[in-house]
């Protein structure tokens, strides 16, 4: 199983963590049973950089700035060893 | 010396319209005074129903209210609100009733009374009816009669656990021409109270002032022939709230944070990621958040172990002001985190707010909406309408 973690913070939420959160409810048939979305309250990851760029998402132990849909599914399926 | 117990006074109402009225012709205020530690209750019923007798009513306890909070004389009081009503243009008079609690902390009770169905005292699971002096108020009114109005007002000294339940006229004459009640409900209320404290000692002032009213809807067969309010008074154990929110200033004390929420006595709420990510290192506590909880537009709140509430920070919190702005809501059925807070909050009678005040940078960022305030004047909108409005005992404390 591959844990997905997504940021709820304030931050990340209003800038398309809401979004990501939903995911959970549609993921593509083929990884639903692969993955686990779980959520985090905060990744704590604005206060290490220098310039924060939300929001953030972690797939394993990689961490996703500025994360979208998009991004998240790409990483998602490179783990996995899949095609997309 | 004596000994002084102090002890918390919890105010719940409950209001009901007419039937197919839009407004309430009744008006309750409620308001603490939080440096003489004064709790003042003010019910009004204005004559007739709908907006003219809102007006009435609401004038009144208004009035009533102010007068109250600055000691003026209630004779003053009652002859400056005779003065001040409007005389109703159908029935050439002018006219509407009020009850005035005032509480303090020691429990001596001050209760004036006009016209109201007479105030109840509920102690050790009896209803007393309480003594009072009458006074016989005349003023000089246009044309030939003479308006004399007759006052109650008794003093009593409350004890723990003692109740007071005043209503309008509303709730004892709901049920009038009905078989079982041809002249309303009068002492089947009595009856009902006591049924209902039997079975639920620790029943809270809002729920017991909902009971009461729902029940007087029901006698009138849910179509309500008056408008219906009523008001509980309930001195009872402080119940304690906990709510935590932000990061502590300095580093140092997140373990003092952590200390304060681990060793609280009450409930306790947590508002905030980076305060949950501290508590969840400082306590090595796992956290949980209920990513599927998302439907309320807020976002999803999380468990810990030994907290009993935990949620996000200043998107929660502005939504939970929003919420005690709109005020006593007598539907309390929302979801979501903000509303969770809500009910935990009426359910409390002494709040703890203990804030952390670093800032994050982060929120500071132009582009985000205004609604990102700084936590601190958000608490301190909270603390303010909790006092005043709701009637909380607030300790507010920044670290």
């Amino acid at each position: 199983m591959l844990n997905v973690r997504i940021c709820v913070g304030t931050y990340c939420y209003i800038t398309g963590g809401q979004e990501l959160a939903k995911m959970k409810q549609n993921l593509p048939e083929e990884i639903k049973n692969k993955v686990e979305i779980i959520g985090s309250a905060c990744l704590g990851c604005h206060e290490n950089e220098g310039v924060a760029k939300p929001p953030y998402a972690k797939v394993g132990d990689v961490l996703l700035e500025e994360c979208t849909e998009d991004k998240l599914l790409d990483e998602i399926y490179k783990q996995l060893g899949l095609e997309r | 010396m004596l000994e002084k117990e102090k002890f918390f006074i919890e105010v719940g109402s409950y209001q009901n319209n007419k039937f197919n009225n839009i407004v309430c012709g009744d008006c309750v205020l409620l308001r603490k005074c939080v440096g003489e530690n004064r709790n003042i209750v003010v019910l009004s019923d204005g004559l007739g129903s709908g907006v003219k007798a809102n007006v009435l009513s609401t004038m009144t306890a208004s009035m009533a209210m102010n007068f109250r909070v600055r000691h003026e004389p209630i004779l003053r009081t009652i002859k400056a609100i005779m003065d001040t009503l409007p005389v109703d243009s159908v029935r050439n008079i002018s006219y509407s009733t009020f009850t005035i609690v005032d509480v303090d902390s020691d429990g001596e009770a001050k209760i004036v009374e006009f016209d109201n169905p007479p105030l109840l005292l509920v102690r050790d699971n009896s209803i007393y009816k309480i003594d009072s002096n009458e006074i016989v108020i005349k003023r000089e009114a246009e044309g030939e009669h003479q308006d004399e109005r007759v006052i109650k007002i008794s003093d009593l000294k409350l004890k723990k656990e003692d109740r007071l339940i005043c209503f309008s006229d509303g709730v004892s004459q709901s049920g009038i021409g009905n078989i079982d009640m041809p002249f309303g409900w009068e002492d089947g209320i009595n009856d009902f109270v006591k049924e209902l404290i039997e079975k639920h000692p620790r029943i809270s002032a809002r729920e017991l002032s909902m009971r009461i009213v729902k029940q007087a809807e029901l006698n009138d067969i849910l179509k309500p022939k008056d408008d219906t309010s009523c008001v509980v008074l309930y001195v009872r154990e402080p119940r304690r709230l906990l709510i935590c929110t932000g990061p502590p200033f300095s580093e140092s004390k997140d373990k003092y944070l952590a200390e304060i929420v681990n060793l609280y006595k009450g409930k306790k709420i947590v508002c905030g990621g980076t305060t949950s990510q501290i508590l969840s290192r400082e306590l090595k506590r796992e956290i949980t958040v209920n990513i599927d909880d998302i439907a309320a537009g807020l976002p999803p709140s999380s468990q810990m172990e030994g907290i009993d509430l935990m949620t996000e920070g200043i998107i929660t919190l502005g939504a939970l002001s929003e919420l005690l702005r709109k005020g006593m809501n007598n539907n309390v059925q929302g979801e979501g985190p903000a509303w969770e807070i809500y009910r935990m909050i009426l359910d409390a009678d002494i709040i703890d707010l203990v804030v952390g005040t670093k800032i994050n940078v982060a929120h500071q960022d132009p582009s985000l909406p205004v609604e990102l305030e700084i936590r601190r004047n958000v608490v301190k909108n909270i603390a303010m309408l909790l006092e005043e409005k709701f009637m909380k005992e607030v300790r507010l404390k920044f670290i």
